[in-house]
């Protein structure tokens, strides 16, 4: 649920990335991070192992500016995607207002793409949050590898956008694609704040 | 100085603070959102120290589910001159959390003491119906987009990448 405050008139808003190991959850964390202005964000707190997979989650404040006369700021998390964390990517999902499904475009990694994917949906519901209806947007990564190593966009939306939310073809490493995705999920989520069935269940 | 969230809690955070003599005092929902704080200067620390103390929270209690089959309600931490203490509490919006911090001007006994009241405070604390009205306006997108475009230094646009054969 966003936490909205009228008297001060700000709004914060947790966006959760979430995929399988690898497919560059924290690389979009630490692209946005590279590029926003140090007036605008705060530290970026990464609990990792010593080899740098996320261990726990990776969290970036951000501070959006005005909208709608409201200060908005974002929270991005990550989770760790390696199967065997499962306890700690329900903890991290707790209280999300949209999830960043990010899905590494290798052919080999499919499986583990629609694992992951099922995982989501499994832990949402066990957390009371309809999986249909939570903001989402896909980000099919990697798309910068060599064709014959990757799904195209088509056919990643065949095999993991069944519910047509938005999708972004990215290379997380390089940047491209991470702005995009970033906006397609804060549009989603604001969106909620701008309805009115959404405001009535505030 | 106390900032928050949710209006209803300022009198029993201010309180507390007052009467604990703490450093910080950051009150949050278990998913690590931010109900109020006391002691922080800039948002991003508070929303940086609520996202920890989450984890904290969230760990020391399957910790405590593993050991002794229920989980922990408090964690207490000393450090070389200042010390943490972080808690549980109940509001009639949910479970809650309060991570204190506080150096020799306090004691964890006095922390705890105070700690209780405000406990019993939030559990019975009036909290006042949400606004049912829409609060962002229809074209929010607009803003949404200069806002974030200046954030990247970039204008709002899209860039299409192609797979290299």
């Amino acid at each position: 649920m966003s936490l909205v405050n009228y008297a001060t008139r700000e709004i914060t808003c947790k966006i959760v990335y979430y995929g399988p190991g690898r497919s560059g959850k924290t690389t979009n964390l630490h692209y946005v991070y590279g590029q926003v202005p140090d007036e605008r964000k705060g530290k970026m707190v990464s609990l990792a192992t010593q080899t740098d997979r996320t261990l726990f989650f990776d969290f970036l404040p951000l501070d959006l500016g005005t909208i709608s006369g409201f200060t908005t700021r974002l929270q991005l998390y990550t989770v760790p995607g390696q199967v065997y964390y499962q306890a700690t990517r329900k903890l991290v999902l707790q209280g999300a207002d949209g999830v960043v499904f990010v899905a590494d475009s290798q052919a080999r990694q499919l499986d583990e793409n629609i694992e992951s994917l099922q995982d989501l949906h499994a832990n949402l519901g066990n957390q009371g949050m309809d999986p249909r209806t939570v903001p989402l947007v896909l980000q099919y990564n990697k798309q910068d590898l060599p064709r014959d190593m990757i799904m195209s966009v088509d056919d990643l939306d065949e095999a993991l956008n069944f519910r047509g939310v938005p999708r972004f073809a990215a290379d997380a490493l390089h940047g491209v694609g991470v702005f995009e995705t970033l906006r397609g999920i804060a549009e989603l989520v604001l969106k909620r704040l701008a309805s009115p069935a959404e405001a009535g269940s505030r | 100085m106390i900032s928050v969230a949710e209006p209803w809690v300022e009198a029993p955070l201010k309180r507390f603070v007052d009467d604990a003599r703490v450093t910080f005092a950051l009150l949050i929902y278990p998913s690590g959102q931010v109900l109020g704080q006391s002691g922080f200067a800039r948002a991003v620390d508070v929303m940086s120290a609520a996202a920890l103390a989450a984890g904290i929270h969230a760990t020391v209690r399957e910790l405590g589910r593993t050991l002794d089959g229920k989980g922990f309600r408090d964690v207490f931490h000393a450090g070389a001159k200042r010390r943490l203490y972080l808690a549980e509490a109940t509001t009639p919006r949910g479970p809650c959390l309060l991570l204190t911090v506080f150096d020799e001007q306090s004691s964890l006994g006095l922390v705890q003491l105070y700690f209780e009241e405000l406990r019993t405070a939030l559990a019975h604390t009036k909290v006042p119906v949400p606004d049912a009205a829409p609060m962002l306006d229809e074209n929010f997108e607009v803003e949404l987009n200069r806002n974030l475009a200046m954030l990247f230094g970039r204008a709002p646009g899209r860039r299409n990448i192609t797979p290299t054969s």
